[in-house]
């Protein structure tokens, strides 16, 4: 995290705003992604019809679902799980009509996660809108041997699938919905420096 | 031409070398003393470069062919996903072939042949010992994908830039000898996220002037830059899947050895439009010669000298020469009797 090292394949993230000029409206959120929802909410509303898909998390500060169960007053469903909105988004796809404008807020691995839902539909990924929220653990993608592991908090991350211990590049594939990780102590084996925690 | 080629390896023993007409026509990158990235794109292919040069034909075929080429077999044996397509590039695949096939049987004739009857083609190439029938368009007819297929059978790696949106995007490649870059990675990215890692270029502006040019680029009439690095051994192979089996040679380097085991590391980029998909073939070869066989030219001793003494220190830590980048200084320094050598790159 060195200044003036800024790197290009990281995804920016914004803040919701409905979107003018749709055909309908999909909002796809979970765990603290609630709070994003509910600011979401207190923007006009569009006139078009607007579906939300929302999960709570364990791991979220907050259980939103019950709140928004009181302000959103139609085109609402509450999930299980995070895999249950994602199957719940899956279902509602193919009756979107050209013009659908989605939103999405959560963790990043989740918003990647939908987008990857989304790709096979032909959205793109320039044409969502995204809020991350909660946390800023990173999924990791081990360059060796290809595992993916999710949820890391700090620099150094021992991996799911071989065991390095990885360096978190600051280098993002949207494709993969991944952070790149690097074995750290390739050069001086056994040299590993010590872990800190930069993605609370 | 009458090129020999070499029986070597990029691996294990490493028995790479390059003959005195390769140091001769080695792609030596600094024409000044002090080296910051730039654009410096100039026209590429027929008659932009002088007979013998590397710059003299679209695809330069050296003596290192037959080597590289089971360099890249081996890897892919390994890790078949350092050949990667997307589903779309289908026709930029055909483009490739025709690209490769016709460059070469143009400019190598005593090595490679090509037929054409409508779309039934005939391809032989001698050095590797392949004579192929084929319908032009009829993946069917081919051993595996035709964009795989024939960048078997070249040297360098491979980038296919679909160009939609006002951007390129690297959806295809074949990627075995890379400077620590990952194809499986980054497949699918964008020009600026693909180069999101290389520090200070942003700074400076180079990516917006350089896609801005590349989005405009003409078929037929393709261009080139050099860009740069430095490998311990003459190892291709020096990709981040692999880091933990090189990553520990750029520890090696003593005063002792830092003649035979550093190597330059020189890319050729060339960007080429492709004619039926309109995407860009980026092909990046890489030319490889120990500081032992660089010093041969005193010129080019001098001119290295002083480009490691000033490189910025973000460089000189993107392209991982921190941890002998000083043992190369002191090991050129007492060559350099400070002599003002002009602007060039020309060995003597």
């Amino acid at each position: 995290m060195e200044r003036g090292y800024w790197i290009r394949s990281k995804p920016l993230y914004d803040s919701l705003v409905w979107r003018q000029f749709a055909t309908g409206h999909v909002v796809v959120a979970q765990g603290d992604g609630g709070l994003a929802v509910l600011k979401l909410f207190q923007q006009m509303c569009p006139r078009e019809p607007i579906k939300l898909l929302f999960a709570d998390d364990k791991s979220a500060s907050k259980k939103y679902a019950d709140i928004i169960q009181t302000l959103v007053p139609e085109g609402l469903q509450i999930c299980e799980s995070e895999q249950a909105a994602l199957a719940a988004l899956k279902e509602q796809l193919p009756d979107c009509l050209m013009g659908t404008q989605f939103y999405v807020a959560g963790s990043e691995e989740f918003i990647w996660a939908v987008l990857e839902v989304l790709k096979e539909y032909g959205v793109q990924d320039n044409n969502v809108a995204k809020e991350l929220c909660g946390t800023l653990a990173r999924s990791v993608y081990c360059v060796h041997c290809k595992t993916i592991s999710k949820d890391v908090h700090f620099s150094i991350h021992e991996c799911d699938g071989c065991r390095r211990h990885l360096f978190v590049r600051d280098h993002f594939s949207r494709r993969l919905g991944a952070y790149m990780g690097v074995m750290v102590d390739a050069e001086e084996p056994g040299n590993i420096p010590a872990k800190e925690e930069i993605y609370p | 031409m009458n090129t020999q080629f070499k029986q070597e390896t990029f691996r294990d023993d490493y028995t790479y070398t390059n003959s005195a007409e390769a140091i001769r026509r080695f792609p030596f990158p600094f024409a000044e003393d002090e080296y910051m990235y730039s654009v410096n794109i100039e026209m590429h292919g027929e008659g932009t470069g002088a007979a013998g040069s590397v710059f003299e034909h679209g695809i330069d075929v050296d003596e290192h062919y037959i080597a590289e080429c089971e360099d890249r077999r081996i890897v892919l044996d390994e890790d078949p996903d350092r050949y990667t397509a997307l589903p779309h590039m289908m026709d930029a695949q055909w483009d490739m072939v025709e690209l490769m096939m016709d460059s070469l049987s143009k400019d190598y004739p005593e090595h490679f042949q090509l037929q054409k009857d409508g779309d039934n083609w005939h391809w032989v190439n001698k050095p590797l010992g392949i004579d192929q029938t084929f319908v032009f368009g009829d993946e069917a007819t081919l051993p595996m994908q035709p964009f795989e297929y024939i960048s078997r059978q070249v040297q360098g790696d491979w980038i296919i830039l679909d160009q939609r949106d006002d951007d390129l995007f690297a959806d295809m490649g074949m990627v075995t000898s890379q400077a620590d870059w990952s194809m499986a990675f980054d497949a699918g990215m964008s020009f600026k996220e693909w180069h999101g890692p290389v520090p200070q270029a942003n700074e400076i502006g180079i990516f917006d002037r350089a896609l801005k040019y590349l989005l405009h680029l003409q078929y037929g009439s393709p261009v080139r830059r050099l860009n740069w690095t430095m490998t311990i051994n003459p190892r291709l192979d020096t990709s981040p899947e692999n880091y933990p089996f090189w990553g520990p040679d750029n520890a090696s380097v003593t005063p002792e050895n830092v003649g035979d085991k550093v190597y330059l590391r020189v890319e050729l980029q060339a960007l080429f439009r492709l004619p039926r998909s309109n995407a860009i073939a980026f092909s990046v070869r890489g030319y490889l010669i120990s500081l032992n066989e660089l010093i041969t030219y005193p010129r080019w001793g001098k001119r290295l000298h002083r480009v490691l003494k000033q490189l910025h220190p973000d460089l000189s830590e993107y392209k991982g020469l921190d941890n002998y980048r000083q043992t190369v200084i002191d090991f050129l320094a007492p060559l350099d009797d400070g002599a003002d050598l002009g602007l060039g790159t020309h060995p003597e």
